[in-house]
């Protein structure tokens, strides 16, 4: 249609056979306007060229530049490998020194083989893995223990087979009678079993915990240990919901409440000095603590019943009266609350009173109901003693410390279970941001946040690569803190909001009336120069003809 | 691991030897508190609340806390506060009839919130980052809007404040002097509850019980003052102070309204309180009596409730409870109470029992005649309230939408002695004023009397960063009134920088006027405090659908310019009957066989349609360069 009519429009308006009759009428009278220069069609079309130039080449980035939300470039693919576990394969070697004074070399290299192979025979999780070395005769008993090495065993001949757990140190003392050493060419030793099996027992709590937190992971199974029963990841469940998310200082705050007027004072300065301090000062290398003290008042707890139920015990906290605002600053709050009170606790299911008058807030503190006499006005220290013992346990799991083994043991699994857990933390807000990122097109990357994720990946990586060591710990510290800020970052939380409709809004009044002579211009020369060139071949043609 | 050992095994050994003497000892007098109960001209009554605690700095600086609250003794700490001073204020003092203030002015601020401290920093930059600390920290234990407080609204004043507190020389130099205010914050029962939660008491005994949020913010004034302050006795270890102090001024009419039909109605005739002098006064005509001080009144009635027995940690040789009456009046007290009289003062005191509630009633005063003159029957009831060294107000002047000037009308009402102070404005950015302006006249002798002003601090305002700061040192010469006014220019704000409420206005901060100590005797720097009211300032407001009328109205401007220029540049101009044709039938035509041909197209459906090309004309209408050569 439309070329057979710029055809017709191409031939004379005289010749145009139209049939109204009006415009029939009309069409003599009409003339026909000079013919143009070339130099003025030359020129008109270089000025719409220039147009659309301007409008294409400085227009449109112009507008591009400054209406693009800034995002900086995220790995995307790494955070999510991170994430999935597929980056790092969390491995925990634990050297594992044996001293065995008595041995000969070669009878010591013979029992660390055989036990190696039990150890390897009884594990079944790739993660946690035990190797055992033979340290150098010690020198006397003023040894330098190597912070590198998880557990000395200490091998002493003995009447009979015996394993005993150094309270302070981390040694496993072990006796053997002289019959059990294996000779050089045995292939199996019942000592070298039983070392192997002590050695299982005593960290197998710290395997199941790194078991537990891998499996609720996205750790690809195949690094996942098998077993561990519902029971155990139940209880492990409910003991890292207990304890407080890693944080290197901790602030305890100790409150004596009591509904009336009295006691007024109390010691527990020396209280903490005596019975708390020292546990504290041992943690140090993990946490550190700073401490506060209040006496209230005339504080009404939140249920006032005689014997408190389990129902009661949550809401017996009257948070919005009692003054318990968290410190300021970063660390989080551990409250110590010894409310004065003859109140006693029913235990579920059997008819009887609770022990301990005390109970643990998962990740916020503990609760020491403390029965005085009527008329007492100042709490000793000794009176404080149990309150206090109480509460270093309660601490202690609070900041998830495993439960069985010695104090150095327990302390050096922390740090381990530690590390792993700030590495999966950090590994899976990496893997958040990287999802936020792809899921919202339209927030706002700064360049702040891509510095965080560059320098947590680094960190990160430097942690799994040392992985049970103390710089491990230091490592996934870091990486946990800069992904958390990377994730948090302020600017990318105000994210504007601009709906189609108001985009719309804005454009139309302005590019509506620009665009359509723009537009219609270029149409119109694109027509005339299509009509031109035809009329020039059309003339070629004549000419030929001729 | 030897590292664990010896300290696990030290202090077991060192602890029984050390632990007595860290014992926290308590003295009884570490705390004390205090209400005075004054009854003031036009039947209203000022209640004076005063709560006092110490605590060693020692004891402080180890978080130990036990009469000091702990949420704001963290705070303090943890912002490097050495002194603060905290004021939350609502309504007018009338000076005019209720006299001077109390505690000479000193635990009040201007409507709304201030807040005044000394800060521990090395720099001014450092000084500002711990102010921010301070403000958000304790804009979330008072519930209340500080943390808007910033720089716009914060100064340095230079000459207006002196610590209270006694400060070691060392330390006084690196501390810095902060003042922001918040005219607009409205105190409330929000405020009130974190502030008794900081008393050892907290609400539940004492005179602390007395306090309710209901007839608190009922009050005609009330202010509420939180100080803290080191004291350094002359033998003896420092001790931090803090010091709540919650002022009302309570219309005995009004608290006296049931709180469970609080709806004000009109009183039968019986109960109507007439001016009997009157001529016409008559069974059916009542002119009202103004003065209504000689109401009877309880402490259940006008607080709503009885005092709950004392708080047991308080100093017991500080009488809780005072009452400022003239002997002459009879005041019950309930059982167990025992009443003492200064005889210095004109005011009794009552000792409290410790577990009973106390109860008090002022009956109406014996021998009331209606003969008397309202002064003589004023001055039989009431303790003539104290003149004040000074009276001011402070008001907008002119008119506009450009312009303004603001006037300060100050009265030394004193015979013979003249007053010299200290008057401070912290104004907002956007209140340009013209210091050239600035001027100084007295009532009654013509001309400028610029003599009166003795000293100018001025600090100008930045715009969007900072306020200007006007500290002017004047004096008011014995019984006269001098006008202070000033001209100033209003600014035009940003679209966003206008709250939601743009046209009620903004508010502008209490002068803050400090009368000086004039032989500085007892210590003390300030003889007198007094706030103005603060001020309402409008600002051209504009109609806020303005963006998008921009966008419209510079759209429209570009597309006109813009099409009239490319068509300008783009079209070929023929002579009239050489261009291409346009006419009315033609169109109508070309439209007719269009819809024929869609009639068609629906009545036939496939017939393939063959219309003569009829937009030969029409098409040539936009094209102004088809032309052939």
């Amino acid at each position: 249609m439309s070329e057979r009519r710029s055809i017709d429009n191409g031939a004379t308006s005289t010749e145009l056979s139209s049939p109204l009759p009006a415009p029939a009428v009309e069409a003599p009278t009409r003339k026909e306007p000079p013919p143009e220069k070339p130099s003025d069609i030359r020129r008109r079309s270089y000025i719409i060229l220039s147009f659309w130039l301007i409008v294409l080449l400085l227009g449109l980035p112009i507008w591009w530049k400054t209406t693009t939300i800034y995002r900086a470039n995220l790995p995307l693919n790494e955070m999510l490998d991170w994430a999935d576990g597929k980056a790092c394969r969390p491995v925990f070697p634990l050297r594992i020194s044996i001293q065995a004074d008595a041995l000969q070399e070669q009878e010591a290299q013979t029992l660390l083989r055989l036990t190696q192979h039990a150890l390897d025979d009884l594990n079944d999780f790739a993660g946690h893995h035990l190797r055992l070395q033979l340290s150098p005769p010690a020198q006397g008993d003023s040894r330098e223990y190597d912070h590198d090495t998880a557990l000395i065993i200490r091998l002493k001949p003995g009447g009979s087979t015996t394993a005993n757990l150094d309270p302070y140190l981390p040694v496993l003392d072990i006796t053997y009678p002289p019959n059990t050493i294996p000779s050089a060419t045995s292939s199996s030793s019942s000592l070298a079993t039983y070392v192997a099996s002590q050695l299982r027992s005593t960290f197998a709590e710290e395997q199941a915990i790194i078991s537990y937190l891998l499996s609720n992971n996205s750790i690809p199974s195949d690094y996942r240990p098998a077993g561990l029963t519902p029971e155990a990841a139940e209880s492990l469940s409910k003991r890292t919901t207990r304890s407080l998310k890693y944080a290197p200082t901790y602030h305890l705050s100790f409150s004596l409440f009591t509904s009336g007027p009295i006691p007024t004072s109390w010691d527990i300065e020396a209280a903490i000095d005596e019975y708390m301090k020292p546990v504290l000062d041992v943690l140090s290398p993990i946490h550190n603590f700073t401490i506060d003290t209040q006496v209230q008042l005339y504080a009404t707890p939140g249920v006032q019943n005689q014997v408190l139920n389990k129902e009661d015990l949550s809401s017996f906290v009257n948070a919005a009266e009692w003054p318990l605002s968290p410190s300021i600053g970063g660390a989080p709050t551990i409250n110590f609350i010894v409310f004065v009170g003859n109140q006693t606790i029913a235990v579920p299911g059997e008819n009887k009173v609770a022990t301990s008058p005390s109970w643990l807030i998962p990740q916020w503190g503990t609760i020491y109901l403390l029965s005085l006499p009527y008329d007492t006005t100042h709490v000793s220290a000794q009176t404080l003693k149990q309150p206090l013992l109480t509460f270093t346990s309660h601490l202690l799991s609070l900041t998830g410390t495993p439960q069985s083994g010695s104090l150095p043991l327990r302390l050096s699994t922390l740090a381990r279970i530690r590390s792993a857990d700030l590495l999966l933390r950090a590994s899976s807000t990496l893997g958040s941001l990287a999802r936020l990122a792809l899921a919202l097109p339209s927030i706002s990357i700064p360049s702040s946040v891509a510095d965080g994720v560059s320098k947590t990946m680094h960190h990160l990586r430097l942690a799994c690569d040392t992985l049970g060591g103390p710089e491990g710990l230091a490592h996934a510290r870091i990486a946990e803190a800069e992904a958390e800020r990377a994730f948090f970052e302020k600017s990318m939380v105000g994210q504007l909001y601009f709906p189609d409709e108001h985009k719309l809004a804005v454009y139309i009044p302005l590019l509506g009336p620009v665009g359509v002579p723009l537009v219609m211009g270029l149409l119109n020369e694109i027509r005339a120069w299509r009509k031109r060139r035809r009329e020039k071949a059309e003339k070629g043609a004549a000419k030929k003809k001729e | 691991m030897r590292q664990f050992l010896s300290s696990i095994l030290l202090p077991c050994l060192s602890l029984a030897a050390l632990a007595p003497s860290t014992a926290l000892g308590t003295s009884t007098s570490d705390y004390h508190e205090q209400l005075v109960l004054r009854p003031l001209p036009l039947s209203s009554l000022l209640a004076s609340f005063n709560f006092r605690s110490n605590t060693t700095l020692s004891a402080f600086e180890a978080h130990n806390f036990q009469l000091f609250p702990r949420s704001l003794g963290q705070i303090l700490q943890h912002a490097g506060t050495r002194e603060l001073h905290l004021r939350f204020n609502l309504g007018r003092w009338d000076a005019e009839s209720w006299g001077a203030r109390p505690w000479d002015g000193a635990r009040e601020g201007g409507t709304g919130v201030e807040l005044w401290a000394w800060l521990d920093a090395e720099t001014d930059e450092e000084a500002d980052q711990k102010w921010l600390i301070l403000t958000n920290a304790l804009s979330g234990l008072f519930c209340a809007s500080l943390n808007f407080i910033d720089g716009t609204r914060t100064t340095r004043p230079a000459m207006s404040f002196q610590p209270e507190g006694d400060h070691r020389n060392s330390t006084a130099a690196n501390t810095h002097l902060l003042y922001g205010v918040l005219p607009h914050e409205v105190v409330c029962t929000e405020n009130l509850t974190p502030f008794l939660k900081l008393l050892p008491c907290k609400g539940k005994a004492g005179i602390a019980s007395l306090l309710d949020g209901h007839k608190l913010f009922d009050a005609s004034w009330q202010s509420m003052a939180i100080d803290v302050r080191p004291v350094c006795p002359t033998q003896g270890e420092c001790v931090l102070e803090i010091e709540q102090t919650i002022d009302m001024v309570l219309d005995i009419e009004r608290s006296k309204r049931p709180r469970g039909n609080p709806i004000p109605r009109p009183p039968p005739s019986y109960e109507l309180n007439c001016d009997k002098s009157k001529p016409y006064s008559a069974d059916d005509t009542c002119f009202p009596a103004d003065y209504a001080a000689s109401q009877e009144w309880s402490l259940q009635t006008v607080f709503g409730k009885v005092m709950k027995g004392t708080c047991p940690l308080t100093d017991p040789s500080v009488l809780p409870v005072c009452l400022q009456v003239p002997e002459s009046r009879t005041v019950f007290i309930s059982n167990g109470a025992v009443e003492k009289k200064d005889p210095n003062m004109e005011q009794r005191c009552f000792e409290v029992p410790a577990e009973a509630d106390f109860e008090m009633i002022l009956p109406r005063p014996e021998g009331q005649q209606e003969l008397k003159s309202q002064e003589e029957m004023q001055a039989q009831d009431l303790i003539k309230p104290e003149t004040p060294l000074l009276y001011a107000e402070r008001s907008f002047t002119g008119h506009g939408q450009e312009r303004g000037g603001v006037q300060t009308i100050l009265k030394n009402p004193s015979p013979d002695t003249e007053v010299e102070f200290i008057y401070m404005e912290s104004l907002p950015w956007f209140m340009r004023i013209y210091t050239h302006t600035i001027e100084a006249r007295i009532d009654g002798h013509p001309g400028k009397h610029n003599s009166l002003i003795q000293q100018v601090y001025y600090r100008p305002a930045v715009d969007r960063a900072r306020g200007t700061q006007l500290e002017l040192r004047m004096r008011v010469p014995p019984s006269s009134t001098v006008f202070l006014t000033y001209d100033f220019e209003k600014s035009i704000l940003r679209y966003t920088e206008y709250p939601p409420d743009a046209n009620r206005g903004f508010d502008v901060a209490a002068a803050v006027i400090t009368i000086l100590n004039p032989n500085n005797t007892d210590g003390k720097f300030a003889a007198y405090n007094l706030r103005t009211t603060s001020l309402l300032l409008n600002l051209p407001t504009p109609d806020f659908s303005m963006p998008y009328n921009v966008i419209i109205f510079t759209s429209t401007a570009i597309a006109l310019a813009f099409g009239g220029m490319f068509n300008i540049l783009v079209r070929r101009f023929v002579a009239a009957d050489e261009g291409p044709q346009f006419n009315i039938a033609g169109l109508k035509s070309k439209l007719k066989a269009k819809f024929g041909k869609v009639a068609q197209k629906l009545d036939k459906g496939a017939v393939p349609n063959k219309v003569p090309d009829e937009k030969s004309d029409g098409a040539r209408v936009v094209s102004g360069d088809s032309e052939k050569k």
